[in-house]
Parts: structure tokens; C-alpha cells; sequence
């Protein structure tokens, strides 16, 4: 065992590098043949999320986390933080902490990064209710239960001003309980479902402010995919979904199916609202990898909304479909060209549109939630 | 009162039957792969209770943070992995989501099996374009039975740590282990002797340790880069440039698609070696004394002719 010795090796230069923070940075860029109604990217060549996170344990109870994004906006370019937060990672009991700005943890896509979609564009129904994914300034306490299967209980503040796009008075303008359970059906298969409520305080407030200042609530969609405020909302938000993955022998890397729904229904948009004045909306879309570079993807969804104008609404309906095909040369980067076919009820340009959209991640590449 | 008396040693009586059943609980152990899992039941016999997060089917680079794979970690006394950024795309989720203090790192319930051995193929330059190579190293170690004998022993020494007062037990279990495992190395040795230097196309650098160990060579890889999947243009040039004659075969693991080593089998004569890539892979391969005959016999078989 003479050669054995010179096998060995002390455990703590493993990595030498851990001391720095990881940086990735993904880069993101799409052209569009036609502008679409709610749209996060415009006709044309246009950049999209340009992200720059920075991430590291803080000691052995933290872990933080800057997320900025950099967007175009009528020639300015405008720094966004989408996350800057703070995380426990030793807590007892399952239990779990997040301080800061961050994703809220409600429904299925919301609390993922949209670099980790198979789609250019979130759901229909998340672009007009969660602004395409909501994040805010507040506090997350979620536990997993000592359940064998799993099983997360979690309870979100938020400030609100993502929310309703305006200051206010209130100190907590957004509450939010969700829940999610999953395991595996077999090595084959895995399921998770979920339920979430968001309580949104500042649906009245909004209202007010909205009387003088007129012209905010008209063409929305003009500005569309720079303010991530929510152009649809509900002092209630009711959410379900449900997701399920199929991979041979369990073995995601050469072929893997992927179906994911979701519903959401927001009810009173404002005082003035009647029992018939609601949002609501679903998506359900299919991914399948087929080989281990190529997946194709389909979605379909609908919205039916309630727009407000001061004390009435403007019912608009908006239905549409997406067909995507994503190359992935490596974990880095992935090229995608995606179909949009949308028909609608009062909106100005929904229409069909074909788009192309690069994503490559520079630097450290995080682990992709379930 | 004679009630209350008679509850209260009930209750103390219960209390001290569950505090002895938990000491004589076994160690919930969450095994990143197949191997660590074999390794740490020879050790651990029925002190440990194993769950593997992989299977022999699966590639351990591509593995989703699914839900049930957390509630595992969640319930687990020690965490066994192979380290060296082979699991960098789902363990850190696994370890943030349960929120387990005893397998974090630093703690001794946290053991990478890599940080133990010296690793091969240490890149000298972190670049992307090399395709997407670990920092650390090749990760692959457990297919080099010197190492996976190192390895046995720091897990002994830290499991002895984990339960100072089974010392014993387990020093008397990895003595048997070594026993056994010297002379199973000492047995393949010899029968791998007309193997030496010999040279084989492969698919991934899977099999670095096992050639560092039997002194084959690696003439070509079907990757054009690691983690890059092989495709047409890049075997075709690999087919004009390599001069296959001297290859005894193309080696592929049971979880890869053979796809491109069945076209390269075609176009060369040269045949495909199927080996299993870790324990379970097939029903002759249920330890890692199997695993081992198992490659060997494979080998033997092909790169004899």
C-alpha cells in the first residue's frame, strides 16, 4: 500500500475557491416578429433580463444573495434589483427564513428565475396578475413538515410597493400563505402540487390615487415588460398548481417530459367591483427533451379580466398558445425560437409572433429547484 | 397520590424505553450514489440504514432536487457523496431545502468522498470552452480500488467520530473489509496483467481512475468536450484523425446512450464494452466486489483479441 499513500489527500484543500462569492451573469436577447398583447418583450431586436447575481454563504447560519437586473427602457438603460436577501440555513425544526427583496414563494413559477423557463414568456395569466413574477421588500418563514412525504408550509410579508406600483401608508401591503407537497410516484415519476393565497391590501388604495392621475389606467400595454408592477389585480388571489415529471429509469439527462398547470382567480380588483368583476386565468405546458440538447415545448392558457376604470370595468379575454423549440449546447447557453398565436376580446395587439431568443449564463450556474 | 406515582413511573418508564431505542436506532444515512451507499453498509452493517438518491441508471451530474429527495436529507444523520462538484446541480438545493444541520459542511455528518484521494485531471486553466470541467477534478474516484480503500478508511475514522462508542464495531468491520479488499486487488492485478497498456475509446472521462489503476489508455473520447454530447461532425472527424486499429474497444456506462458508440462499432469493427458504471447496474452487480469482476471480466473479454 506504498502507492496508496501518495492517493491520499488532505480533505480541506478540496476547494479552493469556495471563499468567493459565485457570480453568474446571464445574458439574454430576443427578436420578435410582432408585437402580442401583454407582452414582456417588444417587436424587434430587444434585450431581456439581463441578470447579475452574486451569491455566498455569510457564515455558517446565512446565506446572501444580489440579483440585478439591467433593462433597456426607451434608451435608458435602468438597474433593477430583483433580490437582495438574506436566508437561514440552519435553523431547527425545518424551519426557514428569508429577509429582504426576493421572489415571492407562490405558485409554481413564480419564486423560479425566468432563465430557467421553456418558454420566452411566462403564462399569460402570470404576465397580467404577478407582473411576470412578483418580488418585493418583506420577510418569508416557510417550514418543511416531519412528514415522509414532503410537505412546506410558508407565510410571506411584503411592503406591496412591487405590487401596486405606488407608495403608500400601509406597512405591510401584501400578506401571502402557500403550500406544496410532492414526492415520487416511482423512480420514474414525480409530482408536486401546490395552493397559495395572496392578500392584497392595497387594491382600494391604488383606486384612489388612480382618480388623479387619470391616464395611468389606459393603455397599459404600452408600457408593458418595463414596470413589474401588476396591471390586473384582486384583494384576493387564489392560486393552484401542479406539476409532473417523467424521465426514463429516472434519468433526466437524455429524455425527460415535464407537465405543469396552473389556475389563479383574483377576486375584488377594487371597491367598486361586483361579484361578476374578477381575474382568472390558467396555462398548462408540456416540455419534452428528446435528446439531450433538444427539448420541445407547448403551452396554452387563457385570461379573462376585468379591467378597472375608476368605478367600472372593461371585461377582456385573451387566449393564447406557444410552441417552442430550445437547443442547449451546455448547461451555459440555450437558443429558442417560439410561435405565439393569441385571440382575444378588447385587446389592441394580440396577434401571432415568432421570436428567437439567446440565454447564456456566465459563471457559476445555481441548482434548478424541482 | 399513589395514582400520580404510579403514572409518573409509566411515564419515565416509556421516556427511558424510547431514549434506548433511539441509541439503538441505526444511522439514517442519505448516499448521494450507489457506491457510497455498498461502501458504508460494509462498514456500517446493521448500524446504518441507506438510502441512495441515484440509482446505477441514472447520471449523477443530472439529477433534479426533487421533493422526496429532500424529506431523505431531511431525516438523515450523515450524507455521503462523492464531492468534487459532481453533484454541484442538485445537492446545495437538497442541502438548503432540508435544512439538516447535521450534514452540512463542516459538520460530521458531511462526507465527500473525493476530498479524501488524490484527484486526477485537475484542470490547469478554468475555461468554459474546455467544455464543462469540474475545478476540482475528475470526480469519477470510486472506479480505482486503491482509492475506494482510502476512502473506507476515513469513512471508518469519521464514523467512528459520528458514534465514539461503536469504535469497535466498526474497526472490526473495515478490518475485515481490508482483508478482503487487499487480496480481491491482488487477484485482479494479476488476472488484468495482459490488459496493461492497453488502449480504448471512451465516453466521458468516466473510467480515468480505473485506467490510472490497470495502466490502460484512453486513445479518444466520444464527447467532444466533457458534458458536451457527441454529435455527427465531431465523430466523423474523430473516425478520419484516430487510427482505431490499435483501440480494443469503445467503453460505455450502462446509464449513457450508446447511440454514438454503435455508429463509431460500425464504421471500425471495433466492439462496444457496455460496463456498469456503479453497483445495481445489473443483477451480477449488487457490491463493489462484483462492480470490479464485473469491468474486468468485460474488459477481459474484449481486450484479450
Amino acid at each position: 500500500m506504498t502507492s496508496g499513500f501518495a492517493l491520499a489527500m488532505a480533505g480541506a484543500s478540496a476547494c479552493a475557491n469556495e471563499f468567493n462569492p459565485d457570480i453568474s451573469l446571464v445574458l439574454d436577447g430576443t427578436y420578435k416578429s410582432q408585437d402580442t398583447a401583454l407582452q414582456n418583450s417588444e417587436k424587434g431586436f430587444s434585450l431581456g433580463h439581463t441578470e447579475l447575481t452574486i451569491e455566498a454563504p455569510v457564515d455558517d447560519l446565512f446565506h446572501g444573495r444580489l440579483s440585478a437586473v439591467l433593462e433597456d427602457h426607451e434608451g435608458e438603460t435602468e438597474i433593477n434589483m430583483e433580490e437582495a436577501f438574506l436566508e437561514t440555513t440552519a435553523l431547527p425544526y425545518g424551519l426557514h427564513v428569508k429577509a429582504g427583496r426576493f421572489l415571492s414563494g407562490i405558485g409554481y413559477l413564480n419564486g423560479r428565475h425566468t432563465h430557467e423557463d421553456d418558454f420566452s414568456e411566462r403564462p399569460a395569466v402570470y404576465r397580467a396578475l404577478l407582473g411576470s413574477h412578483y418580488f418585493d421588500d418583506g420577510i418569508n418563514a416557510s417550514i418543511l413538515m416531519p412528514t415522509d412525504v414532503y410537505w412546506t408550509i410558508s407565510a410571506e410579508a411584503f411592503d406591496g410597493k412591487q405590487m401596486s406600483g405606488q407608495s403608500h401608508d400601509e406597512s405591510v401591503g401584501v400578506y401571502t400563505l402557500s403550500t406544496k407537497v410532492g414526492g415520487d410516484f416511482n423512480t420514474e415519476n414525480s409530482w408536486q402540487v401546490g395552493a397559495s393565497y395572496l392578500h392584497n391590501r392595497l387594491t382600494e388604495l391604488e383606486n384612489e390615487e388612480e382618480e388623479h392621475e387619470d391616464e395611468h389606467d389606459h393603455g397599459h400595454d404600452d408600457h408593458a415588460g418595463h414596470s413589474h408592477d401588476v396591471e390586473y389585480q384582486g384583494k384576493h388571489l387564489y392560486m393552484l398548481d401542479a406539476v409532473w415529471k417523467w424521465a426514463p429509469n429516472g434519468n433526466a439527462k437524455e429524455e425527460q417530459l415535464k407537465l405543469t398547470a396552473e389556475y389563479l382567480l383574483a377576486k375584488d380588483p377594487n371597491q367598486y367591483a361586483t361579484s361578476d368583476d374578477f381575474q382568472q386565468g390558467w396555462y398548462f405546458s408540456s416540455s419534452y427533451k428528446f435528446q439531450p440538447e433538444w427539448t420541445v415545448s407547448a403551452r396554452v392558457g387563457q385570461v379573462d379580466l376585468s379591467e378597472a376604470h375608476g368605478d367600472h370595468f372593461h371585461q377582456q379575454k385573451l387566449d393564447e398558445a406557444n410552441l417552442a423549440l430550445t437547443w442547449s449546447r451546455s448547461h451555459f447557453s440555450l437558443i429558442r425560437m417560439m410561435y405565439t398565436h393569441q385571440s382575444s376580446d378588447d385587446f389592441d395587439n394580440d396577434g401571432s409572433a415568432l421570436s428567437l431568443q439567446y440565454q447564456m449564463t456566465l459563471g457559476a450556474h445555481g441548482a434548478h429547484q424541482f | 397520590m399513589r395514582i400520580n406515582s404510579k403514572l409518573y413511573r409509566v411515564l419515565l418508564g416509556l421516556f427511558i424505553g424510547l431514549l434506548s431505542i433511539k441509541s439503538h436506532a441505526a444511522l439514517n444515512v442519505f448516499a448521494c450514489e450507489p457506491e457510497w451507499k455498498a461502501l458504508i453498509e460494509i462498514l456500517g452493517k446493521e448500524r446504518v440504514d441507506v438510502v441512495s438518491a441515484t440509482n446505477a441508471f441514472q447520471d449523477p451530474h443530472y439529477i433534479e432536487a426533487r421533493p422526496s429527495l429532500i424529506v431523505k436529507l431531511r431525516r438523515a444523520d450523515f450524507l455521503i457523496c462523492t464531492g468534487a462538484d459532481l453533484e454541484i446541480g442538485w445537492l446545495p438545493l437538497l442541502l438548503k431545502k432540508s435544512g439538516n444541520q447535521k450534514v452540512l459542511p463542516s459538520q460530521l455528518g458531511h462526507f465527500m468522498a473525493s476530498d479524501f484521494v488524490k484527484r486526477l485531471e485537475v484542470p490547469h486553466r478554468h475555461d468554459r470552452s474546455d467544455g464543462d470541467v469540474h475545478a476540482a477534478g475528475n470526480p469519477h474516484v470510486h472506479l480505482d480500488p486503491q482509492r475506494l480503500l482510502l476512502i473506507a478508511t476515513e469513512l471508518k475514522n469519521r464514523l467512528t467520530q459520528v458514534e465514539p462508542e461503536h469504535e469497535r464495531f466498526y474497526e472490526d468491520n473495515y478490518q475485515a473489509f481490508k482483508t478482503r479488499w487487499l487480496s480481491n486487488m491482488d487477484r485482479w492485478k494479476q488476472k488484468t496483467k495482459p490488459l496493461m497498456s492497453k488502449e480504448f475509446i471512451v465516453y466521458h472521462r468516466n473510467w480515468s481512475y480505473l485506467f490510472d489503476w490497470l495502466s490502460l489508455k484512453e486513445l479518444a473520447d466520444l464527447e467532444p468536450k466533457p458534458g458536451v454530447p457527441p454529435n455527427s461532425r465531431y465523430l466523423t472527424a474523430l473516425l478520419s484523425k484516430t487510427d482505431s486499429t490499435q483501440a480494443k474497444g469503445i467503453l460505455v456506462s450502462n446509464y449513457q446512450n450508446p447511440k454514438a458508440a454503435h455508429w463509431l462499432s460500425e464504421r471500425t469493427a471495433l466492439p462496444v464494452i457496455t460496463l456498469p458504471f456503479t453497483v445495481g447496474a445489473n443483477d451480477d452487480v449488487q457490491t463493489l466486489e462484483g462492480l470490479f469482476d464485473a469491468i474486468i471480466d468485460q474488459l477481459l473479454t474484449n481486450g484479450e483479441k
